[in-house]
């Protein structure tokens, strides 16, 4: 395509598609005014209704769940996608061994950063399992949460190198973790079906508001997210790792690598 | 609009113009971290904590972790006897 081709369309595009941006952006809100009829509702009736505090989570697993489920799978299908690209030709043989280039310099870790990762790592993976178990209580929710349970892990490897890192996860369990939570949050809506309910009917004891254990189905569905999230990151970040491994010859199984 | 949204609508702006001018991958990953950090305290300040904490977790640590780590692989792949990185 010339580049005169190139503005004509762009031209064309901008002649199309400015007046209705431009309407609707006039049309939008005042920056700061007051919420919209919608958050209002939702504010209203989620307390008495779904016994959460936490709005957003209560959107998003029970008001709106069917969105979450396309999420959830847009993410399976995202790492499912990335993971396929990354490992290339080395294929589906996997090893819990981790990989080392012949020739590659072996990193050392300093005693500071040993020590910080040792004590922030677990903290991080406390906070993180925190954050998932509060998802109807406070912000947050699986999502976070996994995302934080995830760099926990990273912490590990930046602390004892990626031999002992792999020593630690297995990416099989990623795998299950990743499936299993795509499944969990599948059968919590398919689950309620059976008894009779509509999909993703929120048939479980609702518990007490401002309680952690509240929100009933919305808790599974939430362990489901975290689920998926941590493993899916976690594996993204092992098959980064084994790509840059990737040797020439057959590959040769070490004991420890940068 | 208070004067602490000014300054960090200015920030953000500041932040993510130095992500795209800083050409070094190193210093460029922990300018990303800088800016996931100044959306984050800027959706604090504006009210929406779930978003904030999204935007730590990935925007300010998992992210950068995620790219930190590829980059410091991949260099230690390219000078292969130095035992340094």
């Amino acid at each position: 395509m010339s580049p005169r081709l190139r503005l004509a369309v762009l031209g064309v595009a901008l002649l199309a598609l400015v007046p209705g941006a431009a309407a609707t952006i006039a049309h939008l809100p005042d920056f700061g005014a007051t919420i919209a009829a919608y958050g209002e509702r939702i504010n209203a009736i989620a307390p008495g209704e779904r016994h959460v505090a936490n709005m957003v989570s209560a959107i998003n697993f029970d008001l709106r769940g069917l969105d979450t489920l396309g999420e959830e799978f847009m993410l399976l299908a995202a790492i499912t996608g990335t993971v396929v690209l990354l490992r290339g030709r080395r294929g589906e043989t996997l090893t819990d061994r981790a990989m080392r280039l012949p020739g590659r310099a072996i990193l050392p870790r300093s005693e500071a950063v040993q020590l910080t990762c040792r004590l922030a790592g677990p903290l991080l993976m406390m906070f993180g399992l925190y954050v998932v178990l509060h998802a109807t209580v406070t912000p947050g929710g699986g999502f976070q949460g996994g995302v934080i349970l995830a760099s926990g892990t990273l912490l590990a490897y930046l602390g004892e190198g990626y031999g002992g890192w792999r020593d630690m996860v297995r990416s099989h369990w990623l795998d299950a973790m990743e499936g299993g939570g795509a499944v969990l949050f599948t059968v919590c809506g398919l689950a309620p079906m059976l008894t009779g309910a509509a999909f993703m009917q929120n048939v479980l004891p609702l518990g007490t508001f401002r309680d952690v254990f509240s929100g009933g189905l919305m808790l599974v569905e939430n362990a489901g997210v975290a689920l998926a999230v941590c493993g899916g990151f976690t594996q993204l970040f092992l098959e980064f790792l084994e790509e840059t491994r990737e040797a020439d010859g057959p590959e040769e199984p070490g004991e420890d690598s940068a | 609009m208070s004067a602490i949204l000014i300054l960090l609508f200015l920030l953000t702006a500041a932040s993510g113009t130095a992500v795209v001018l800083i050409r070094d991958p190193a210093r460029q990953i922990f300018a990303l971290a800088g800016n996931g950090v100044v959306l984050t305290i800027l959706f604090t300040a504006l009210q929406a904590p779930d978003v904030a904490l999204s935007e730590l977790a990935v925007g300010g640590a998992a992210v950068p972790l995620l790219f930190l780590v590829a980059l410091m692989a991949v260099r230690t792949g390219r000078r292969d006897e130095e035992h340094e990185g």
